[in-house]
């Protein structure tokens, strides 16, 4: 597999375009060429989310005719994967057309480290970082798409890092989307909670593999704890950002 | 009990400053997980143990109709009497008729979230009848005219200090003390009076066995063995979804339910009763009395997608898991169910209109899914509940979000089905996120993002999106 097609989630688009680009310099390092749809807007799951079943089909149907005839598809989230590979045959139940399409497009959506590891085979992907790593799993990720050990072992093979534990890594960081806006108080709460078990934890970087978490949990440690390090694990391997 | 679900909310906030919940809360992610792990670890395959759970609940309910009618047979033949009651108010007035006939003065209760959700006790206190909970809990809650704080464990969060005094003001504790031994002999000593004059004891069930007619009871303390054994007359009250079909399966279940709810392989006490005292044996209530409480059920049944909340067997589970109920407790959901597995019944119990607040505060984090032993997807069911009230579904007393709120969504899903005017909008919407943006950070912001930086920064729309960045990417 030589090419693959980007699948840039739309926060990452707006906001976080760092992440992007950090995607495409690991894969080409890979030997991974990498295609970039321009039409590809939001793959509608921040509607789904909000119990927009209606406003979501009609994105679902356009990112379905936008990126059916890949072979690969590749993004730096998994909350964006998830809604693609399980979500939108839920959605297409009861139109037997698009949920043919739909299905046949899931099983070549890939989350990054899903993609390198399982697909490539690779975990020494030549990165390297002097210091302690703490990884965070995030929801949709680990407990959505079943992808753990994958960035992992993509830390573990950093030349120089030491992946050290996190306490309760598993436990969510309280962005949830809208959840952060409508409970604020709720999310912020848990986001502090997060950040003192990695401030705890004594790693020098906080590495996670979700554009939302790292908003959230970025956004919290900018404010009260200036100086500390969070990194979604494309800029992590490419020692960017 | 009062029903408080609309005070979400100021609920939430009360409670994230409340230290007496924080010290049992914040013990949940690390003692209970770890004790439920330890407990599902001695299962040869506790994967394939936790799944089968799944199969057992999803048979009981595609055959529950059946078996609720083997059931009748079974525990009628058996000697129980079945009353199947509409409603909270035709099951409390069930139970308010038996203590008249038989001037019972009082009744005793096991802990039974059923008997809440009936708001039996409010009933029976409006007609002068004496309540007596009897799980130490539920008890204290009592006592101090509090809801359940967690449906397994109703006062956890209640401080010593706190139980003492009650217990000193209410139930004649005569020395001061906080130690838990003596304040437990106290209640005891209290209960057991209570115990010994009875004549009507009222218990929840945990699983009604259609092949046998055996009503199944597991607790810690022998209270509710108390409440089956002693009185001349045993109410059980179970709702529709109780019924499973054997034996077997009730095995399975027990062993499930106690490891997901305290870790412990099994209860201290399981019993199981088979109709009321027979003529050969020396304990045992003369009547035994099963009342079958739908309370809207069979409309939560209809719908297959609703249907699947019926799976639930109450171990608390989902509670414990759920980084929301660790942040709040139980008292921000404001009846008798809380957690993930009250986000779902108590909107199908009570109407989507008085709990808003249920199907929104979750992150869709999944742990409740991923832990539920009966094969509930809570979230999934949440996003199914909320295109319910997008949609101002009647049959769910749904009350439509702001026609403002609709409108931003079929905005928003317009602007992203045409590329072009995606790319305009977010160069127009750049300079007005980043107002006052100071070294690429937002402070403050307009809109749904003033509360969310109140406690942290947001990053600015940097000059360049991701697909402006790219035709000089593609290049290099």
């Amino acid at each position: 597999m030589k090419t693959v097609s980007l699948f840039i989630p739309c926060l990452v688009d707006l906001f976080l375009p760092d992440i992007g680009e950090a995607t495409v310099t690991l894969l080409r390092k890979l030997g991974i060429d990498t295609i970039y749809h321009d039409g590809q807007t939001c793959c509608g799951q921040p509607a789904f989310h909000a119990g927009r079943r209606l406003e979501t089909v009609q994105l679902a149907k356009r990112f379905v005719e936008i990126f059916e005839t890949d072979e690969a598809i590749v993004c730096p989230s998994g909350t964006c994967v998830l809604m693609v590979k399980k979500h939108y045959p839920d959605l297409f139940a009861d139109q037997p057309e698009w949920l043919e399409r739909a299905k046949n497009l899931a099983d070549r959506v890939y989350e990054l480290s899903q993609f390198i590891v399982d697909v490539l085979g690779i975990e020494d992907v030549g990165a390297s970082f002097e210091g302690k790593v703490a990884y965070h799993e995030s929801c949709q990720l680990s407990r959505g798409l079943g992808v753990v050990e994958q960035p992992k072992k993509l830390i573990q093979a950093t030349a120089g890092a030491e992946l050290v534990p996190l306490q309760n890594a598993s436990v969510c960081c309280g962005f949830g989307g809208h959840f952060s806006f409508n409970y604020p108080e709720i999310s912020e709460a848990l986001v502090k909670e997060k950040a003192d078990h990695f401030m705890s934890s004594e790693a020098d970087v906080l590495v996670l593999s979700e554009p939302g978490c790292y908003l959230n949990i970025n956004g919290y440690l900018s404010r009260h704890h200036p100086g500390s390090k969070v990194m979604h694990i494309a800029n992590f391997l490419t020692g960017s950002g | 009990m009062e029903i408080k679900t609309e005070q979400f909310v100021e609920t939430a906030k009360r409670e994230l400053k409340n230290p007496n919940s924080r010290i049992f809360l914040n013990l949940l992610p690390v003692v209970l997980s770890s004790l439920r792990e330890l407990a599902m670890e001695t299962f040869p395959d506790p994967d394939a143990a936790q799944e089968m759970g799944g199969i057992i609940r999803g048979e009981a309910l595609a055959r529950l109709p059946e078996l609720l009618e083997t059931f009748e047979k079974n525990a009628s033949a058996a000697g129980a009497k079945i009353y199947w009651a509409k409603d909270s108010q035709a099951a409390n007035e069930y139970i308010l008729n038996l203590v008249l006939e038989n001037q019972a003065g009082y009744i005793t209760k096991g802990k039974s979230m059923v008997t809440e959700e009936m708001g039996l006790n409010e009933l029976m206190i409006k007609n002068g009848i004496e309540v007596w909970e009897t799980d130490l809990g539920e008890f204290i809650a009592q006592l101090l005219a509090r809801p359940p704080f967690h449906i397994v464990g109703p006062a956890v969060n209640v401080p010593v200090d706190q139980i003492r005094d009650v217990f000193m003001e209410k139930i004649g504790l005569d020395k001061p003390t906080t130690d838990p031994v003596e304040l437990g002999y106290a209640a005891r000593r209290f209960l057991r009076d209570k115990f010994h004059e009875m004549k009507i004891g009222v218990t929840g069930v945990n699983f009604a066995v259609a092949e046998t007619g055996t009503i199944i009871n597991v607790e810690n303390e022998g209270n509710i063995r108390f409440n089956k054994s002693s009185p001349k007359i045993q109410v059980s009250v179970m709702t529709i979804e109780k019924v499973i079909p054997d034996m077997k399966d009730a095995m399975h279940l027990l062993r499930l339910l106690c490891r997901n709810c305290t870790g412990q392989h099994i209860g201290s006490y399981v019993t199981m009763d088979t109709g009321p005292k027979k003529e050969d044996e020396i304990d045992g209530p003369e009547e035994l009395h099963i009342i079958i409480l739908d309370n809207g059920r069979s409309q939560i049944f209809q719908d297959t997608q609703t249907r699947e909340v019926l799976r639930c067997i109450r171990c608390g589970g989902c509670l414990n898991i759920c980084p929301v109920y660790g942040m709040i407790g139980g008292y921000p959901y404001g009846w008798a169910y809380s957690g993930p597995m009250g986000q779902l019944l108590a909107p199908l119990l009570l109407g989507l209109n008085r709990c808003h607040d249920h199907i929104w505060a979750c992150t869709s984090c999944q742990a409740c899914k991923v832990n539920c032993p009966a094969g509930i997807d809570h979230p999934g069911l949440l996003l199914y509940l909320r295109n319910k009230e997008v949609e101002g579904d009647s049959s769910l007393k749904a009350v439509p979000p702001a026609w403002t709120e609709s409108l931003s969504y079929k905005v928003f899903s317009r602007i992203a089905s045409n590329p072009m005017l995606w790319r305009l909008t977010s160069k127009l919407m750049r300079p007005v996120i980043n107002r006052g943006a100071k070294d690429g950070k937002l402070k403050k912001g307009p809109g749904p993002l003033a509360d969310w930086l109140k406690g942290r920064d947001f990053p600015e729309m940097p000059e360049k999106t991701f697909h402006e960045r790219w035709s000089e990417l593609k290049r290099s």
